[in-house]
């Protein structure tokens, strides 16, 4: 469902993302990890043609972002770090506009739903500034799927929530892999990772480190021992340090 | 002061200001923003640095009208008074102000990171105040620069660059540390149970009885200006000049007259013996701020978190600061789920502007304009009126249409902040674009639309001339017009919506605070631009607009419903050309949209 060939991103004369290379099929779950500054949030962002690629190739869907890229998107929802909200809009004024973007006819029948999995129902007719950190981030999200995407990308999805919406946001997130969705998560938060994502891509100074299923890398970086989780494998992986 | 806080304020003061100019020099890496640049500074020098090394005064007598700008332009002697007069009073209902209306608690105005580092840190309140009063001296030195760079220019003032620049710190500093003076001993007022409305009528009733005791005690005669006679501006100067010099209003504007003095010194003898009084007085509004400081904490830290909301609206929605929060409301049209995806921007961006762009508050209006030219057309008071209305009517339309696309930013440019967002949504670049340009695009035609009725019903042409301008072909221009309105509209937006694709990195500079020279140059390369776009666009339109009455002048069709036949078919292919040059606009547009990258554009 996602193909990353060769992706490379440059900012002059720096490269934030170097020759990257995997893919990802429908009901994988794979985890972005890395250093701060690894490039995780630019590969994110390439993913869903936010931002075009230096050089390379990323096909969502088997269509390639850069030459077909309102037929990539169509498929895809990109989840931000900080959720982006139209200041003017209420919540359901938000689902009403991203229905017309995306030509979801009935979204009504798909809102409500979304707006009660995600417990802003009761806020629909409230502005963003008139909503918590956290009920902005639900926001977004339940705008980012009413349209059925088959292709997630969260870029730090669990901060903001409070423990009963990480607990949730974990649940949704599996379900819809369970469901056939291709979900790419990028977070510091280790252990969270290591409940949901079905593999693990190490990235440091925007290149690959490590990249596979939880147990593979565990393998490869484990030194031998039986138990080991994500934090010890990034650390390793990574040498402990940024640079 | 604490000397260690001292240099830790001019360390985050200098650095910051380091690495800003460094961002910007390298940005000038780029051409682009190299070239606004150039404009930029060539803008300063020709407009406030050359002054400067010509002699003051000098600028020449038109040969032609024998206009002398330092004759016309110098003060006599005595206008030093009424400046003098004037200044105070200005200064007065400014510090007034001051008193009358501000928050409930002094916040001195610190910023989120400020609290963070400083309010944990080690320091004392007292501490805390000289950060404040010396970052604001820093920001005094700054205005009074560039103060002077304007003012320089005015060549009725006295003295020279030095005595202005030190003039107007003078000016600033004193403004500053009432201000804080006066936050602080409100919140004294405040803690001693003096509620906000108690102190505003102490205030006023104190102000109000100084100048009716002045009134009392100005003779008789001199209580009103008498304009009977001319001139009538130098009567009424002097006899504001008498009223601020007569007690008790004469002592309530001694400081201000202080404060003025080394700016409005007209040579360097008066200077010096002006900078006693003012030095006096800022010293001791120094002891009145130091020796009043309340607790202010927990107030700046509300006031830090509100601007920090308000900052995060404006770069996310273009927002400006001052306005007020924005309050749910019903769409301005029923959007569905299916249909063209341009029509949901359309929706959103009428959205965050006001509720009063409708189609039923335009039917509205133009009912009650057709209805007011009615009763115009019928009363002959109104009939003496028709022209000054139309005149104001078309002054009106040429200004929505220039300057309007300024104004009207319920586009690209508020949404710049979310252009993420906008990337992500499954749409070519052009159509949201498009969808971005429909908003300004139809609140602009709305009140152009509006000022074509007004004229139409109002336009009364006189004289021979204008005889061929019969009301048939009046009718008919103004329905082409109106037609060709959208479109017009839409050419002179796409320039600073181009302006925001091209130059993004300058575009987030001036929704920021400090700018630069390439800040300047961009706004004046791009209000040539909208000029040129307009005219460009307008020439092919309007060649092959004239097509028809050639072919009807060379048919020799003169008569009315000819007139008005060659009028429609002229508007419909001016329209048509017009519409192309948007299309090939937004396709442009589009395709620089699909390419922009923020995150490159925006790396310092």
């Amino acid at each position: 469902m996602i193909e990353v060939e060769a992706l490379t991103k440059r900012y002059g004369s720096f490269t934030a993302v170097r020759e990257l290379s995997f893919a990802v099929r429908p009901g994988d779950v794979l985890g972005l990890v890395g250093p701060n500054g690894a490039g995780k949030t630019t590969t994110l962002r390439c993913l869903a043609g936010i931002i075009p690629a230096s050089s390379g190739a990323v096909r969502i869907g088997g269509h390639d972002v850069a030459t077909d890229a309102v037929a990539a998107k169509r498929t895809l929802a990109f989840f931000p770090d900080e959720p982006r909200l139209f200041d003017y809009l209420t919540v359901r004024q938000h689902l009403n506009f991203v229905a017309r973007l995306y030509g979801v006819a009935d979204h009504e029948a798909i809102a409500e739903p979304l707006l009660a999995e995600f417990e802003i129902a009761d806020k629909a007719d409230q502005l963003p500034g008139e909503l918590s950190r956290g009920m902005k981030q639900k926001l977004a999200i339940a705008c980012g799927l009413l349209h059925g995407p088959r292709v997630l990308f969260f870029d730090e999805p669990l901060t903001g929530l409070d423990p009963l919406g990480i607990r949730r946001m974990k649940d949704s997130i599996a379900r819809r892999a369970r469901e056939g969705a291709t979900i790419v998560l990028s977070s510091h938060l280790l252990h969270l990772l290591e409940e949901v994502c079905s593999h693990v891509l190490i990235l440091k100074q925007g290149e690959k480190i490590a990249n596979g299923t939880i147990a593979e890398v565990a393998a490869r970086f484990g030194n031998g021992e039986a138990k080991v989780n994500l934090e010890d494998i990034f650390i390793r992986a990574t040498g402990g340090s940024e640079r | 002061m604490n000397a260690s806080i001292l240099r830790a304020l001019l360390y985050l003061r200098l650095t910051s200001a380091r690495n800003w100019l460094g961002s910007r020099l390298r940005r000038l890496r780029q051409p682009k923003y190299l070239f606004g640049a150039i404009v930029g500074v060539a803008y300063f020098y020709f407009f406030f640095i050359r002054s400067f090394s010509s002699p003051r005064h000098a600028r020449p007598t038109n040969p032609l009208t024998g206009f002398d700008p330092a004759a016309t332009f110098t003060l006599a002697p005595d206008s030093l008074a009424v400046a003098t007069a004037i200044g105070a009073l200005l200064l007065l209902v400014i510090f007034t102000v001051m008193w009358v209306v501000p928050a409930p608690r002094a916040t001195l105005g610190f910023t989120e990171a400020e609290i963070a580092f400083l309010f944990p840190a080690p320091v004392t309140r007292r501490a805390l105040v000289h950060f404040r009063l010396v970052s604001s001296q820093l920001r005094s030195l700054v205005g009074a620069a560039l103060m002077m760079l304007f003012t320089n220019r005015w060549s009725f003032l006295g003295g020279n660059a030095v005595t202005h620049a030190v003039g107007w710190w003078f000016i600033f500093s004193a403004l500053n540390l009432h201000f804080h003076g006066a936050g602080f001993t409100l919140t004294r007022l405040v803690d001693l149970g003096v509620g906000p409305w108690r102190r505003r009528l102490l205030v006023a009733a104190t102000v109000g009885a100084v100048i009716v005791a002045t009134f009392l005690q100005a003779p008789a005669g001199s209580r009103g200006p008498d304009l009977g006679t001319e001139p009538a501006f130098a009567l009424l100067a002097q006899w504001v000049v008498d009223l601020t010099q007569t007690a008790p209003l004469a002592w309530l504007l001694w400081p201000f007259r202080a404060v003025l003095g080394p700016f409005l010194a007209p040579d360097v003898s008066a200077f010096l013996a002006a900078l006693g009084p003012a030095l006096l007085l800022i010293v001791l509004h120094y002891l009145w701020v130091v020796r009043s400081a309340v607790a202010f904490e927990e107030a700046a830290i509300d006031e830090a978190a509100r601007k920090s909301e308000r900052r995060e609206g404006a770069e996310t929605s273009g927002r400006r600061f001052g306005d007020r929060s924005p309050r749910s409301r019903p769409g301005p049209f029923a959007l569905s789920g299916a249909g063209r995806p341009e029509f949901a921007f359309l929706w959103k961006n009428l959205l965050s502007t006001w509720p009063y762009f409708t189609g039923r508050i335009l039917l509205l209006v133009a009912t009650g304009i057709v209805l007011g030219a009615t009763w115009l057309q019928r009363s002959p008071a109104g009939l003496a009126l028709r022209p000054g209305i139309a005149t104001a009517a078309a002054a009106f339309a040429l200004y929505t249409l220039i300057v309007g696309p300024q104004f009207a930013r319920q586009d690209l440019r508020n949404d710049l902040g979310n252009v993420d967002l906008l990337k992500a949504y499954p749409l070519p670049g052009w159509q949201i674009i498009l969808g971005e340009l429909l908003a300004p695009t139809a609140i602009l035609a709305g009140l152009l639309w509006l000022a074509i009725l007004t004229l139409a019903l109002t336009l009364e042409p006189a004289g021979r001339n204008w005889a061929w301008l019969t009301p048939p072909i009046r009718v008919a221009a103004s329905l082409g017009l109106g037609a060709i309105v959208p479109a017009l509209v839409s050419l002179q937006l796409l320039v600073p919506n181009a302006a925001v694709l091209l130059f993004p990195g300058w575009f987030q500079t001036t929704r920021s605070r400090g700018g630069g020279p390439e800040v300047v140059g961009q706004r004046m390369i791009f209000f040539f631009a909208q000029t040129l776009t307009m005219v460009l666009a307008l020439i092919p339109a309007l060649l092959i607009g004239a097509v028809p009455f050639a072919i009807a002048s060379f048919a020799g069709l003169q008569s009315t419903p000819a007139l008005v036949a060659a009028t429609l078919v002229a508007s419909g292919l001016v329209l048509i050309v017009l519409l192309a040059e948007v299309a090939a606009g937004v396709r442009l547009l589009g395709a620089r949209f699909e390419r922009l990258d923020l995150s490159a554009e925006l790396r310092p």
